[in-house]
Formats: structure tokens, C-alpha cells, sequence
């Protein structure tokens, strides 16, 4: 039994506000460019877009030609240590252009760019329906503007599209299968969601254990890292940061080999193997009051309001918890599954009032 | 975890090998290649102990004996030091830096050997090294960020306004905040912060909002006619990116017991990927020549561990340096 959602790595609610200006205007990009390894053409590209050639076989690892540091059962040395370092900090630099906040609806994660006209990767449980508004942050602060392609939620792969114009900084494929337990790899992400001062956070590690589903890292990530890449030494994306455990040497990634099985659909803008995610709705509208969170409407049908809930109410408390902000209530909302029964405590006029509200899925409008 | 089938290899994944422990990033194998690090370092660090218990490693920062730690893990007791080669000596409390979180201890030993500190800017995926006393690091990461200002989350005393009005007239007190110990009821009007006079809720969550966590404000109340002075303790709002408002962020980013008691309001700090528990904060974080880059000051989250960068960690010593003992009494 997979727990997965207890682990899902979402970001912090988006609390209202812009963040940035819009990104300046840029010219309208070439022809979609294949994701390739451009820098060495002795590794062909893993995949490309529905539209073109089919996928190629992998090419043969060349662990031969790597650094002798890189394929070594431990290092033993400070030199071996220098030859990681050297590697490690121009891989941030080469690829951290390419790592994106991705906001999409009250969800923020991450994503990375692999294709010149703006296609991203991303977790599908960041992604979710097909053709939402995506807001993309660049680790400068610019902001661009897409909408979600298609996702798997049994995999948990997603694909999103910047539709502003613009020729994106990319990062490069690469191919698991070529990948060793062992091998040093760093992620790269956001979590927390964004901030303004901090930019893309890069940690290292080795991978742990493979397997198709899922492999394992010690590179540790949290919410808001969700769709954000793994890469190996080499720069290339060999994996998009899924879920944890509470043992910070658990950290699961998805292989981007996923990508390859459902790739048409995705790029097609459709949900790809099981059905997205259901998700709760409670049927109640809460803005931000003075020192609280404020029920402002309520869906008469809706399960907050067949609770007893009424416009006007002040939440003080979901299952216990204090909540100071619209974000909190949404936030219990959007990590609860359909059919949960949630605690909600409110202040109505003098009086503090507990009403047991059952989630509904959410309907399908919107 | 224990779904990652060993089927894998059927499906054209190389192979199924689970990387041993040892060979982890923090793996007692891989530590083994830092050992140089560690020989550079281990008797520039102590450990510091409270009546027998470690609370923090110090950075040796004088030939006198002098070393830095971080203060809000260094409570009260009978404080001694282990030093490197197994000894353990006394120490005392000289001074602390709140801004930074650093406090000033004077070790009684003479052959403690200060940190070198690294002269070079960091860079975003270099090593970062956190030696203790021992022959190889206690454990190593990599900068993830570079230095920034790490704010306070935003406090509160607790309390929820009446919306009926535009006094800023309590209609309800949070549990367990500020609020509630100072003994404010529903129906309290505040009229004054800090003896500045506010008469509707916007100037009251204005003026409230310079405060964090755990300083005290003072409130003039209105009661029945009657004024008077009560002293508040803020508490901190959790934030999106502590997240403490969802059921699982919680849990998993901020594990009870894992990050340091006080994990912000620095002046500058860098960011590193060291799985570093809260009570071996306070030591110097190196490169791989044994320079120090930063003084750990803070376990933060799951992925994030805070070093201050050396020139807050020489202005705050700067601070905290006793000044020489006059001619006079030298003479007595």
C-alpha cells in the first residue's frame, strides 16, 4: 500500500498577491526544438515530442568516459571529493536557469524546462486537469505564463506548456537506465514555493535504489520541491521529485523514463492512465478578515452548508488546529481526500460553534 | 517504504543493488574521504556540554581560549567542553549576540588552535563540511543558497476582533497565545501599543506586526470603564513556507525534535543541505581546505541547515570581545 499522498511534496498555498511583474516580452520562438544532448552528441536524445520522430532506443551508457570520482563505490579522497565539487557547482549553474516555480490554482511546485519553446516537466499531482492557468517563476524573479498539458496521476507525471513567446532555457534529457545505485545526483527545486530572496535550492546526494515506478535519493526535498528535476553529474534530467517519508534519506523520485509510456497523450493535453485525482470540496468561499479567516459564501448545496456552516462565520479551529488566514482553511481543504470529515470550529456573533463537515468530491465544472 | 519491487529489472531498469548504508552522502564510508577536513579543524571546535549534556559545538575563535556558539542552545547550568583528543575542560558565559544568536564562551584550555576563515565568495554546490572533535566530519553537504536576510515570521498575541466595529474591541481570544496568558477577555478594548495611542484594528496589527515571536508588547486596555496595562507575548504566525497550517508539512518538513528552537531572524545567512541536528549548531562550517565558510547557526527544515557568513560572525564578535583589562588593575 502506497501512502503517497500523506508524502506528496505540495507547496504552501498561494496566499493571495501578485508576486512579480510579468516577464519582458521576447521574440517568437524557432521551431520546437527536440530535447537533445547538445553538448554531447554521443548521447542522443531519450524522447521526443508526439508530433515527431518515435521514441529512439537509449543510447549505451558511457560511464566509461565519466570522471573516475563519479563512478567509484565511495570517494577516498580529497581529490575524488574536488572532482565532485568542480562538477556539482557547474551543474547548478548550468541548470538552475531551467528550474521553475510552477503555481497553478492554490498549489505551487515546481518544474523544469526541457525544450527551447517552453515545455515543462512537473509531478502530476501539481499538474492535475488538463488546460488550467500555470504562473511560472524564474529563479530571477521573471514570470511567464502557460497552461497544464496532460498528467498521470497513477505515475505521477505531468507536463506543462509556457505559452507566452519566448526561446526558454532548457535542461537537457537524460536516461535512467543509465543511471547506478551510487551515482551522485543533485536536486534542484523550490521548496516552500517561491522566495523573493532565496532562488532555486540545490542539494546533493547519491541514488539510494531504482526501481521503474520510483528510485530513491538521499538528496533531501520537501513540499514545494514536487516536479522540480533530479539530475546527474552530467546536467541532464534523469528524474521529477515525487514524494517522502519522514526519514530524510527517503526521497522518492519518478524516473523520467515515466514520461516515455504516455508522452503522446500528455503533449495531447490529456490525463494519461488513472483518473486525476478526486478532490474535496467544501462548498465555502473564506477571505482573509482582520486577524482571521471569514466564511464570505457558501454553496447552499454545498457540504458546508448542509453542516450548518453560514457566510459570516469566523473559523477558529479545522480538526483542531488554529487557523489565522484564508490560505490555512483552503490549504485543510485541498490536502483532504473526498468523503473526509472535517472538525470545523467557527465564532458565530459571541458564540464558538463546532460543525462536522463531510467533503464532497469536487464537481466537474471548472 | 517498502514497495520498490525488486521486479525492477524485468522492466529495463540496469538493476535492483540497494546502495549500503555506509556509502550514504553521510555514510561512515564516504565521511571516511573528509578526514583531512576533519584533522584541519578538530581542534579549532569544542563540544559544548550543560551539566553533562551536549547542547552545541563552538567554533575557536582566540588563542585565549575563546569560542563562539549559538546562544539559544546554550542554557543555564554547569557548562564544560569536551575538546579534541578527549579532554574535558571548564567554560564560561561571557557574552551573547541576540541579533545573530551567538554567544561568547572562554574555554580553560591554552592549546586550542582558532579558525581559519575562508577569504573566497561561496559558491552554490560546493562542499559544506561540519567537523566536530572527532577524526572524520560529523556530517557534509553542499551550499544550496546564498546568503540572504532570514526574516522573523510574522507574531501575533492572539485575539480575533470584533467585525461589528472598527474599534479594535476583542471578540475572541486564541487558546494557548499571548493573549489569553495576560488575561485579556472578549469585550477588551485595546486603546494604546507601547503607549502609542490606536483606535481602530488596522493601526493595532500596524504597530504589532515590528514585533516577533517571543517579545512582549504592552497593551493599555479598556475594561469597564477602567484602564490598564498588560504585558503580551507574541507568538509566531505560521507561515506558508513553515506551512504549520497543514496536516502533513508539518510532520514531514519541520520533524518535532529536528530544527532548532530559534531558526530565523539572522542578519545574512547561507544555506546548505547538512542533515544537522539542533544540538550540534554553534561549530564552524569548512571547505575542503578547512576554511570556514559560516558558523552553523541553525537547523531550519528537512532541506535546510543555516550558516552565518564570516563577516557576521566577526562583527558580532567584534561585539562580544572583551576589552582588554586595564593597565591598573594588570598591575595589581
Amino acid at each position: 500500500m502506497r501512502t503517497r499522498v500523506a508524502g506528496w511534496l505540495l507547496a504552501g498555498v498561494l496566499a493571495g498577491g501578485t508576486l512579480m511583474s510579468a516577464a519582458d516580452a521576447q521574440p517568437a520562438p524557432a521551431e520546437p526544438e527536440i530535447p537533445s544532448a547538445t553538448r554531447d552528441t554521443n548521447v542522443p536524445a531519450v524522447f521526443v515530442p508526439a508530433d515527431r520522430t518515435p521514441l529512439p532506443a537509449p543510447a549505451p551508457a558511457r560511464r566509461a568516459e565519466w570522471p573516475q570520482a563519479f563512478t567509484e563505490a565511495v570517494p577516498t579522497s580529497l581529490a575524488d571529493l574536488r572532482q565532485i565539487q568542480q562538477q556539482a557547482e557547474k551543474m547548478a549553474a548550468q541548470v538552475s536557469p531551467a528550474v521553475v516555480v510552477v503555481q497553478i490554482g492554490i498549489i505551487s511546485g515546481s518544474g523544469v524546462i526541457i525544450t527551447t519553446n517552453g515545455i515543462v516537466l512537473t509531478a502530476g499531482h501539481v499538474c492535475g486537469r488538463p488546460n488550467r492557468a500555470v504562473r511560472f517563476i524564474f529563479p530571477d524573479g521573471r514570470v511567464a505564463h502557460g497552461r497544464t498539458l496532460g498528467a498521470d496521476l497513477g505515475s505521477d507525471v505531468g507536463l506543462l506548456q509556457i505559452t507566452d513567446p519566448g526561446v526558454w532555457p532548457h535542461a537537457e534529457m537524460g536516461d535512467l537506465r543509465q543511471a547506478r545505485a551510487g551515482d551522485w545526483v543533485m536536486a534542484l527545486g523550490y521548496p516552500g514555493g517561491f522566495d523573493r530572496q532565496r532562488s532555486v535550492v540545490v542539494r546533493l546526494g547519491r541514488i539510494i535504489q531504482i526501481a521503474p515506478e520510483a528510485f530513491q535519493t538521499d538528496c533531501t526535498i520537501a513540499g514545494g520541491d514536487s516536479g522540480g528535476p533530479l539530475i546527474d553529474l552530467r546536467g541532464r534530467v534523469i528524474g521529477i521529485h515525487s514524494f517522502i517519508s519522514l526519514d530524510p534519506t527517503e526521497n522518492y523520485h519518478v524516473p523520467t523514463t515515466q514520461y516515455h509510456a504516455v508522452w503522446n497523450q500528455l503533449v495531447r493535453g490529456e490525463n494519461a492512465g488513472e483518473a486525476a485525482r478526486p478532490r474535496a470540496y467544501v462548498g465555502a468561499s473564506p477571505v482573509d478578515d482582520a486577524g482571521g479567516c471569514r466564511l464570505a459564501a457558501l454553496d447552499v448545496n454545498g457540504p458546508a452548508s448542509k453542516a450548518g456552516l453560514k457566510a459570516g462565520d469566523m473559523v477558529r479551529k479545522v480538526d483542531g488546529r488554529n487557523i489565522l488566514a484564508a490560505a490555512a482553511f483552503q490549504r485543510w481543504v485541498a490536502e483532504a481526500e473526498p468523503g473526509e470529515t472535517l472538525t470545523v470550529e467557527v465564532q458565530r456573533g459571541g458564540k464558538v460553534l463546532t460543525f462536522s463537515v463531510k467533503l464532497m468530491p469536487r464537481p466537474k465544472s471548472g | 517504504m517498502v514497495w520498490l519491487a525488486p521486479s525492477a529489472v524485468a522492466q529495463g531498469v540496469s538493476e535492483s543493488r540497494v546502495l549500503p548504508s555506509v556509502d550514504y552522502r553521510d555514510g561512515d564510508q564516504t565521511l571516511n574521504a573528509f578526514a583531512p577536513v576533519s584533522a584541519a579543524t578538530r581542534y579549532s571546535i569544542v563540544k559544548l556540554n550543560v551539566d553533562g549534556g551536549t547542547v552545541a559545538l563552538g567554533t575557536v575563535v582566540g588563542t585565549n581560549g575563546l569560542a563562539l556558539t549559538k546562544a539559544s542552545e546554550l542554557k543555564p547550568g554547569r557548562l564544560t567542553c569536551w575538546l579534541a583528543g578527549g579532554r574535558e575542560v571548564p567554560a564560561e558565559r561571557l557574552g551573547v549576540d541576540e541579533d545573530d544568536d551567538l554567544a561568547l564562551v572562554r574555554v580553560q584550555a591554552t592549546d586550542l588552535k582558532p579558525i581559519t576563515w575562508a577569504t573566497e565568495n561561496t559558491v552554490v554546490g560546493q562542499w559544506a563540511v561540519t567537523p566536530g572533535i572527532e577524526e572524520t566530519p560529523f556530517a557534509v553537504g553542499i551550499i544550496s543558497a546564498l546568503p540572504r536576510q532570514i526574516r522573523f515570521p510574522r507574531a501575533l498575541i492572539g485575539v480575533q476582533f470584533d467585525f461589528a466595529t472598527s474599534q479594535p474591541k476583542i471578540a475572541l481570544i486564541l487558546a494557548g497565545m499571548g493573549a489569553e496568558k495576560a488575561g485579556l477577555t472578549a469585550g477588551d478594548l485595546i486603546v494604546a501599543v507601547n503607549n502609542a495611542a490606536v483606535t481602530n484594528r488596522e493601526q493595532v496589527v500596524e504597530r504589532l506586526r515590528e514585533f516577533h515571536d517571543g517579545q512582549t508588547v504592552t497593551l493599555r486596555v479598556e475594561r469597564a470603564a477602567r484602564q490598564f496595562d498588560v504585558a503580551v507575548r507574541m507568538t509566531a504566525l505560521p507561515t506558508d513556507e513553515e506551512a504549520s497550517t497543514s496536516r502533513f508539512s508539518e510532520r514531514f518538513n519541520h520533524p518535532a525534535g529536528e530544527v532548532s528552537r530559534r531558526a530565523n531572524g539572522f542578519t545574512m545567512a547561507l544555506q546548505h543541505d547538512t542533515v544537522l541536528p539542533p544540538w550540534l549548531c554553534g561549530g564552524p562550517l569548512v571547505d575542503l581546505d578547512g576554511k570556514a565558510i559560516g558558523i552553523n547557526i541553525a537547523r531550519a527544515s528537512r532541506v535546510a541547515t543555516f550558516a552565518l557568513p564570516p563577516d557576521v560572525v566577526k562583527r558580532a564578535l567584534a561585539k562580544l570581545e572583551p576589552a582588554p583589562a586595564p593597565a591598573v588593575q594588570a598591575a595589581r
